[in-house]
């Protein structure tokens, strides 16, 4: 056997829990990120759906007014 | 505009970037509307709502209900960009995957994305026939397109799903006939001061979220403008009847008309489809601009009631 394989693998060992780590930090941010842009969205929904009312509600009282 | 967010979630920038862009376009605050929400620190929590989940002996209705609560609780996506993307052709299975998803994302939706939602939310009850209707619309020289999720229990037609207007979304399983249920949506069409149009009926989805089968979306296409109201009345009694009779592709024979999948547009049957505009190229979601008639109603500078 190659005297060097041996420590090759001691040598990758390391590594593995910190691309374990690396990918679990990824996913926090990725989470993290998901969470903050579901608060925007949700405020911003708000915003348009208050919008879309007013502007229906006008448009419903020109019509009854031009009905009258 | 109608804007998809393609990219899955987190919503990648140039989405992000885009709906905002077109939310400083469209509202009279412009970019100030952004501005006050990117970045706040004080946006309120927005908890997730929990799937409905039901003792074995709730009865189906009150299961309904709940489904649609829990669809209402996610809320109409006003912000101009879908966040689920949809592709109608998918097997059920992917669809139904994306339902799951759209659970634990938790967003504001559309109509199509609650059709699917509803589906995947009422697979288990099994004595709950679930077929799509859509629905093609003109208001003040535009037409508009919804769906809703027809639902049909124990000979009791409903319909679940979204809308802007309350009254194009949620329907309880109480109208003794297809017919009657589609009349209801089209006075409710009529009290926004849309004209019905078109009515696609699809068929039964199956029960089996692993199912390979596509949603046949559109089994009949009714158009208003060709079938008197008798006519109208009797396709729509047609396709309850294959409904009922459980015809499939190629299982059963269908209800004696020559052609049944093509448009229905006059008594006379059998004739090619002319009327078949809805194609491909003219599937564009809500809202989409075709050249203005004559007819234009008054409205509040350009604003369009969509539904």
């Amino acid at each position: 056997m190659d005297p060097g394989a041996g420590a090759r693998k001691e040598r990758q060992k390391p590594r593995e829990p910190a691309a374990r780590l690396e990918k679990a930090k990824q996913r926090s941010a990725q989470q993290e990120l998901k969470q903050r842009q579901r608060a925007e969205i949700y405020a911003l929904n708000r915003v348009m759906t208050e919008l879309e009312q007013q502007q229906f509600d006008s448009f419903c009282k020109q019509m009854q007014a031009s009905g009258e | 505009p109608f804007f998809v967010n393609r990219g899955g979630l987190p919503v990648d920038e140039p989405t992000w970037e885009r709906m905002w862009r077109h939310v400083g376009r469209i509202h009279p605050e412009g970019d100030r509307v952004a501005q006050r929400i990117r970045g706040a620190a004080d946006l309120p929590k927005i908890p997730i709502p929990s799937v409905p989940v039901f003792q074995p002996s709730t009865p189906i209705p009150e299961r309904l209900e709940a489904v649609q609560r829990y669809i209402r609780e996610l809320q109409y996506n006003h912000t101009g960009t879908q966040f689920f993307e949809i592709k109608k052709s998918r097997p059920l299975t992917g669809l139904m995957d994306l339902a799951k998803e759209m659970t634990k994302e938790a967003l504001p939706i559309k109509c199509l994305e609650a059709v699917i939602l509803g589906i995947y939310l009422t697979n288990n009850m099994t004595t709950l026939d679930r077929f799509p209707i859509s629905f093609k619309s003109h208001f003040s020289g535009n037409y508009f397109r919804h769906i809703v999720l027809g639902v049909n229990f124990g000979g009791r037609y409903g319909a679940l799903g979204i809308s802007r207007r309350e009254e194009l979304m949620y329907k309880a399983p109480v109208f003794r006939t297809l017919s009657e249920l589609i009349f209801d949506f089209e006075e409710a069409y009529r009290r926004c001061w849309h004209t019905l149009k078109k009515v696609k009926l699809g068929h039964c989805v199956s029960h089996d979220p692993h199912s390979v089968e596509q949603i046949e979306w559109k089994r009949s296409i009714l158009d208003l403008d060709k079938l008197s109201r008798e006519d109208f009345r009797k396709e729509l009694e047609r396709h309850a009847r294959d409904m009922r009779l459980k015809i499939g592709k190629g299982t059963g024979p269908p209800s004696p008309t020559k052609d049944r999948k093509k448009d229905v547009s006059s008594p006379q049957r059998g004739q090619a489809s002319p009327h078949r505009r809805n194609s491909r190229g003219d599937r564009r979601p809500s809202g989409e601009k075709k050249p203005a008639d004559s007819k234009a109603m008054p409205d509040l500078n350009g604003y369009q009631i969509r539904v």
